[in-house]
């Protein structure tokens, strides 16, 4: 066989590897988890396994809908908008003004929200920190708990995706509204926003990603069944159904709809988001 | 002062809390009810507590197996994707990337489910022969286990900053060394590894960074278990704080951690370079 036959033999050899790869490992849990979903539960356990002559059920989905699942769906979102809300807002300021303006502080300032960005990550340093203080403090349990909590995590990340797009903003339009009359708040949150409309969907998107798939700090701070977000439900649910897998794959196949479907159409968003740099994982 | 919201954001919400625990960490703090100064104690204590060594080195060896898995699996991926075109190398990405965007409690529960005894896996070992294997009750295979699915969830993060890193690679560099004679190979050894040490030092810090500091995925798996084969430093951060009620010792255990942590941030921070 000639060099260039094997070669193209190899590199047919690759890309069917990487298929299959791909497949086994990063679609085949979904679907297997979808799958045992809407299984009734006498299938689920059969043996040998039922691959796809079983009769489709919803009776999981009913359990989790009666056990108040939709409750938490409804927590989850609003906690994550209201991150994503006090987020770009907080966000975009900061970015502005470590971009536009030179004051006392400003490099110690940058210093912190830079090193608040690993930091957040390194979040296992922060549970301890955060439930004796929120405790201290009586914010344990509240309906603004989380929201807080989560705005904090994913505010260091979001001032550095932002800052990225207001550094493409020439001075010029500063000065010409500043000529126009124009106040700086409506310069902001008029201009500024609407010409950085890119980055503040991606820097939306980590603050959404951060907060609806956040878990350990909500299972600390909350405890009122009614403040449970998703993720502290689906964890519930393995101790409450215990072996169970029917209900336990319904729950975790709907909560995951949210992130896959946002990402699916905003991925490229995401992605430019996540090498600008550096980002949580 | 426009910056001003978001300093006091994470001043009172993540420093303040930091330096309140190195506080109550001198103290005897038993069931959150405030006791005696105990001066350096709870630190003594942490280093005499044999169960936190041995979970400090196997976090250790956790850390390390999982970013190696990623950065390697993940390169090949970046490199497998590069060679693609359009759309083709979009959807790769995103698939790639799915681990990474649904939830650990989510991806975790995943796994735990096609690790069951009844499960998948177990069901083809037994087509080929061999006997059922519960793998997550098995203290040999469940760290083995953990590292896997940490190592799954990033995979395609370090995919994607690689492959942004290939990206940037000039092709007149990589034409210039072959019109040279260099084969493809030496291409890659020689021209594109070099320029990919900053992207793959950026994926490195911050998957050991997250790593180190998983709770979710142990949690969900494994609970630490079976007896402590997969109790990690977060797991028993987590026991010492809501099992023994003892936030004296867990408050120092937290204030190591950070310093841990801070070795890594400081890492990061060398790697991005961040300016104003």
């Amino acid at each position: 066989m000639s060099r260039d036959g094997a070669r193209s033999v190899l590199r047919h050899f690759g890309t069917i590897a990487g298929f299959a790869a791909l497949i086994v490992f990063n679609l085949a849990p979904i679907v297997w988890s979808v799958r045992t979903s809407l299984m009734a539960p006498s299938d689920i356990f059969a043996y040998p396994p039922k691959w796809l002559d079983f009769a489709i059920t919803l009776e999981h989905y009913e359990r989790i809908v009666k056990s108040g699942y939709f409750q938490t769906f409804r927590n989850s979102i609003a906690y994550s908008l209201a991150a994503i809300a006090i987020g770009l807002i907080v966000g975009l300021l900061a970015a502005y003004g470590f971009d536009r303006f030179r004051f006392l502080g400003k490099k110690a300032m940058f210093f912190l929200v830079v090193f608040c960005i690993p930091l957040s990550m390194g979040s296992s340093a922060l549970i301890i920190p955060n439930y004796l203080y929120f405790s201290k403090l009586g914010l344990l349990d509240g309906w603004f708990t989380l929201p807080l909590l989560y705005t904090a995590y994913n505010l260091p990340m979001a001032i550095w995706i932002i800052k990225s797009g207001v550094e493409a903003i020439p001075v010029e339009i500063d000065e010409a509204a500043k000529i126009d009359g124009c106040s700086r708040f409506r310069f902001i949150f008029g201009i500024v926003a609407v010409l950085s409309r890119p980055v503040l969907a991606a820097a939306a998107l980590f603050i959404f990603l951060g907060s609806w798939n956040e878990f350990i700090l909500s299972s600390i701070m909350i405890n009122k069944p009614d403040l449970r977000p998703v993720q502290l439900a689906i964890y519930q649910y393995l101790g409450f159904f215990g072996q169970e897998w029917g209900p336990l794959t319904a729950a975790a196949s709907v909560a995951i709809v949210p992130s896959i479907v946002i990402f699916t159409f905003l991925g490229r968003m995401l992605i430019s988001g996540l090498t600008a740099g550096s980002v949580k994982s | 002062m426009l910056v001003a919201p978001s300093i006091l954001f994470l001043i009172v919400i993540l420093i303040v809390p930091l330096i309140y625990t190195v506080y109550n960490s001198f103290f005897d703090l038993r069931f959150l009810q405030m006791g005696d100064f105990l001066g350096f104690k709870n630190y003594a204590a942490v280093f005499r507590n044999r169960e936190i060594w041995h979970s400090l080195g196997l976090t250790i060896i956790v850390t390390f197996a999982g970013l190696a898995i990623s950065i390697v699996v993940g390169m090949l991926m970046a490199v497998w994707i590069h060679s693609c075109q359009g759309l083709t190398a979009y959807f790769l990405q995103i698939i790639v990337l799915i681990p990474w965007v649904i939830s650990m409690v989510v991806g975790a529960l995943l796994w735990k489910w096609l690790f069951n005894t009844m499960g998948p896996i177990n069901y083809l070992l037994n087509a080929w022969g061999y006997g059922n294997v519960d793998i997550l009750a098995n203290p040999r295979l469940a760290p083995c286990a953990l590292i896997f699915v940490m190592a799954w969830r990033t995979v395609g993060f370090a995919m994607v900053l690689i492959l942004a890193g290939l990206k940037s690679v000039p092709k007149d560099l990589e034409e210039a060394a072959e019109v040279d004679g260099a084969n493809r190979w030496n291409v890659f050894w020689r021209v594109r590894l070099p320029l990919l040490k900053t992207p793959v030092m950026i994926a490195s810090v911050i998957l050991l960074l997250s790593n180190f500091n998983n709770v979710d995925v142990p949690m969900v798996l494994t609970g630490g278990g079976p007896g402590n084969a997969t109790n990690v430093i977060t797991m028993e951060l987590y026991r010492q704080g809501f099992v023994y009620y003892d936030f004296g010792i867990a408050s120092a255990l937290s204030f190591i951690t950070l310093l841990i942590n801070v070795v890594l941030i400081v890492l990061y921070m060398k790697v991005v370079k961040y300016d104003v």
